[in-house]
């Protein structure tokens, strides 16, 4: 009884906050609005029973996107101060019923997927019988890592095409240090990052180790690194740069790379393409993502295909 | 997972918002808004109409979903940078108002 | 050994992509050849296997569905992959001029390029219905990196509309994959059908997907996006783009309806189809013929043209699934053709205003004769594979008496003469005048050797139709078979 209570009070607001978002009358209020929502979003998956979800909602959907749209926000409103959209653009009197219909379709196939209450799946039933011989708790890592290796590989595909074309559409000469704080010597941030550095690379890592056997894995870990790549930047520990660095480069790519070779590899051993020689393999691969990722995310953070240090006491 | 059609309406809904919002809002930030509300809710539906495995959730949808995300994300980011340069370019970060297609050389 | 040369047909452009993030500028013209190079030596392999046996599975990581992923390579996998590589590597020579290596948009111009050839090669062997959503986000966010990637206001809008309106497609194609999942539980292409009941949800769910192919690849009248984008692009990224990337979508939809939902009696939704095709090409044909920008005509051409592509589903038969392949190849090569020659008279002269371009042809002959040659086979001209894929579309439409199919790809070759002779009419014919021309560089050659092999492709796939025609007759869809 409580929990359908939970479950009504979580899709109330998750209704409320999205028409918040649409509708509201701030672009950055909106961000806010989408923000909270994602980690509403987050309690969902976790009612619904995947934790895994929860995290990568909160970090990912909520956290990551969240920052990229709030970054975006201060480049617009950099160009124009007072960057206050007018808040509609066609009054189209076909909104709300095309809306509606769209709405109503959605949840007339989705009932009727639900009640005709469908077998297990085929293929999850089969990833739940294959991990019996596996060293590997977690189901989900498994399925993307060792089943479905391809659909992760793509995955970092694209994560690093998003980059490409995102540095390909940046003006070169416009890298903004804007987004960093303007006195970087503030004597508690030192103190803070001290603290605060360490710590979110404790649990990116142990994120990753966890996803073995628990919810979390590489993409949720890789989120928790980014934010505390971009805290770096916010405080003006490292900086947009122009200049391309191998290291930065490599860091980009290592995760595909290396998912990629390990997986090719395979076929010297005489097996097929994307078989995984072993746990090592697994970890190696998501350490190499985990990296990748927060590096990627921390790049778009700050619109800039390189990063450099600045000394600061 | 006895929630699970609770959750196919609340999807329905969201979709329903997000629909509206895409089509009503003329800036590109809130249709990047619209089109994540749509694609969140798209999400919850797969993981929801999947036949629940001893009473948990299917883990293959729950694994497309997590690869979802990322594909999500990564598209907001580009078409967030590109909104930006579009704006730098042309001052509005609409795509309304434009003079007809391919008008500039 | 196919297995090995399938793996590296993806992996290498896409791990030539990644090196080219990390190595050094002065590496990028050799990782640029062996990315493309190698290529379509490894595909003489899996030729061989489908020459020698038909078909051929890769099961990825030894994990058959419906666990793992699996790629299919059969005859028209096997067409698909050629037509890439080999288009690909004639507009890439096209490409090394307009972003030569030494330059500073090549760092940004060819991971994107080589990421995009990949994802394409990896889109057409796919068998699985998620990964093919994984990969058409690929080649759709690397296509349109590229068509924003010189920075052109018009260019940038236009990447932007196609970016919303291929985010909305993605997301119904996967709610349709959602919905299959929860029906069938698997999720490869070809085992769904024995799952699958043509119930009103699976029938919805499948609708879903195919609208979200049928916006990506901008059948009328969901074809909006595509002029703007097409039109705006980089020339070499205009190439690709009307000759393969919209057409994946369209052989993904071909999967669905004759694979998948093979057996299922669609039939209305077949003449809907046709009838969205038809409309397609009288649409697309009479707006380029009001077009003032060449590019713009070229790019409303390749609305109309993808509207034969649609035929296929009506007509259904061994004749009509010959034709609309023949088409897919011819159509590739010429439209890459014109839209390679269209950006040589652009950079040449500043402006690709049909006002700007008489007397060109004095100018940039071999231009010029590449937009003609290629010409002859859009407007179905015999001696061209556009000739051969028009006939073949007539005699299925004889063959089962569908006289409107008939009619109406008969009177289409007359539209779209009459948009490609305005053209030509105002290049040659016109009396000249001195060009305004304030920039008088002559594009390289080279550039127009690229396209003039394309034209020539297209020209002489009207002779050499055999091998083509007997792959597709071998690998008809189990319901066509005859």
């Amino acid at each position: 009884m409580l929990g359908i209570v939970l479950d009504l009070v979580i899709i109330a607001s998750l209704i409320a906050l999205a028409i918040q978002v649409v509708s509201g009358a701030s672009l950055f209020r909106g961000i806010i609005h989408f923000i909270v929502m994602g980690l509403t979003l987050a309690l969902a998956w976790a009612r619904l029973g995947a934790p895994d979800l929860a995290m990568a909602e909160a970090a990912i959907g909520a956290g990551v996107t969240g920052a990229l749209m709030m970054v975006a926000y201060r480049r617009l409103v950099e160009i124009t101060p007072d960057h206050n959209p007018s808040r509609t653009g066609s009054r189209s009197r076909l909104a709300l019923p095309i809306a509606v219909g769209a709405g109503g379709l959605v949840g007339l196939l989705g009932l009727g997927a639900t009640l005709s209450d469908p077998e297990p799946g085929l293929a999850g039933l089969a990833v739940l019988e294959a991990l019996q011989d596996e060293a590997l708790g977690n189901p989900i890592t498994g399925v993307l890592l060792l089943y479905r290796g391809l659909d992760t590989l793509l995955e970092i595909a694209v994560l690093l095409t998003a980059f490409l074309a995102a540095v390909a559409v940046t003006r070169r000469e416009d890298l903004d240090y804007s987004i960093t704080t303007r006195d970087p010597h503030t004597p508690l941030v030192g103190a803070l990052l001290a603290i605060i550095v360490p710590l979110t690379v404790l649990v990116s890592v142990h994120l990753l180790k966890a996803g073995s056997h628990d919810p979390g894995g590489a993409f949720q870990a890789g989120a928790v690194l980014a934010a505390c790549g971009v805290l770096l930047v916010l405080t003006s520990r490292v900086s947009a740069s122009s200049q391309s660095r191998p290291l930065i480069g490599l860091g980009i790519v290592a995760g595909l790379i290396s998912f990629s070779l390990i997986g090719l590899a395979a076929m010297l051993r005489g097996e097929p393409p994307m078989a995984l020689p072993g746990m090592w393999a697994v970890y190696f691969i998501e350490t190499a993502m985990m990296l990748s990722i927060a590096l990627t995310l921390v790049l778009l953070f700050a619109g800039t295909e390189s990063l450099r240090r600045n000394q600061h006491g | 997972m006895d929630n699970a059609a609770l959750y196919v309406l609340a999807a329905a809904v969201l979709f329903g918002v997000g629909v509206y919002g895409l089509i009503v809002s003329a800036h590109l930030m809130r249709k990047l808004f619209a089109i994540n509300i749509m694609g969140n809710a798209i999400f919850i539906l797969m993981v929801a109409v999947a036949g629940p495995i001893d009473g948990a959730p299917d883990p293959v949808p729950q694994a497309l979903v997590l690869t979802g995300i990322v594909i999500a994300v990564s598209a907001t980011a580009f078409a967030l940078a590109l909104m930006v340069r579009l704006y730098q370019e042309t001052g509005r970060a609409t795509l309304a108002d434009d003079n007809g297609p391919g008008n500039d050389d | 050994m196919t297995t090995e040369a399938l793996a590296l047909i993806v992996f290498v452009p896409l791990l030539v992509a990644a090196g080219m993030v990390v190595l050094p500028r002065s590496w990028l013209g050799l990782l640029i050849r062996i990315g493309l190079l190698p290529l379509p030596f490894l595909l003489l392999i899996p030729t061989m296997e489908v020459v020698d046996n038909g078909a051929y599975r890769v099961v990825l990581a030894g994990h058959d569905s419906p666990l793992g992923i699996v790629w299919l390579l059969d005859p028209l996998s096997l067409l698909m992959l050629w037509l890439n590589v080999g288009i690909t590597l004639l507009v890439s020579l096209h490409a090394s001029f307009s972003f030569p290596p030494s330059d500073q948009p090549a760092r940004r111009f060819w991971p994107l390029w080589l990421i995009l050839f990949a994802s394409m090669n990896a889109l057409v062997l796919s068998a699985d219905l998620f990964n093919i959503y994984v990969t058409l986000e690929l080649v759709t966010l690397a296509a349109i990196g590229l068509i924003a990637v010189e920075g052109k206001p018009a260019a940038l809008r236009a990447a932007m509309r196609y970016l919303l309106l291929a985010l909305m497609a993605s997301l119904l194609y996967l709610l349709g994959v959602g919905l299959i999942y929860g029906q069938t539980g698997v999720l490869d292409l070809y085992l769904i059908a024995e799952h699958l009941e043509p119930a009103w949800l699976t029938i919805t769910a499948l609708a879903l997907m195919i609208v979200g192919l049928l916006i990506k690849s901008a059948i009328f009248p969901l074809h909006a996006w595509l002029p703007a984008a097409h039109g705006n692009a980089p020339g070499p990224v205009s190439a690709i783009l009307s000759a393969m990337v919209v057409k994946v979508s369209v052989y993904i939809i071909w999967r669905l309806w004759f694979w998948t939902a093979g057996d299922w009696d669609l039939d209305s939704a077949a003449t809907l189809m046709g009838i969205l095709g038809g409309l397609a090409i009288v649409y697309g044909s009479v707006a380029a013929l009001v077009q003032q920008r060449l590019k713009m005509i070229i790019a409303y051409s390749t609305v109309a043209q993808l509207g034969y592509l649609m035929l296929l589903f009506p007509l259904a038969s061994t004749l009509a699934f010959q034709a609309a392949s023949y088409h897919l190849v011819s159509h590739g090569m010429a439209k890459a053709a014109m839209f390679l020659a269209a950006a040589n008279i652009l950079r040449s002269v500043g402006s690709d205003r049909l006002s700007r371009l008489a007397g060109i042809d004095q100018r940039l002959p071999l231009d010029v004769f590449a937009l003609a040659l290629a010409g002859v086979s859009i407007m179905g001209l015999p001696p061209s594979g556009g000739f051969l894929a028009k006939w073949l579309f007539l005699e299925a439409a004889r063959e089962q008496e569908a006289w409107g199919w008939l009619v109406l790809v008969a009177a289409s070759g007359l539209l779209a003469a009459a948009y490609l002779f305005r053209v030509l009419a105002v290049m040659c014919l016109h009396p000249r005048r001195r060009l305004r021309s304030d920039r008088r560089r002559r594009a390289p050659n080279l550039a127009s050797v690229a396209a003039i092999l394309l034209a020539v492709g297209a020209i002489v796939a009207g002779f050499a139709s055999a091998p083509v025609l007997d792959l597709v007759a071998a690998g008809l869809p189990p319901g066509l078979a005859p």
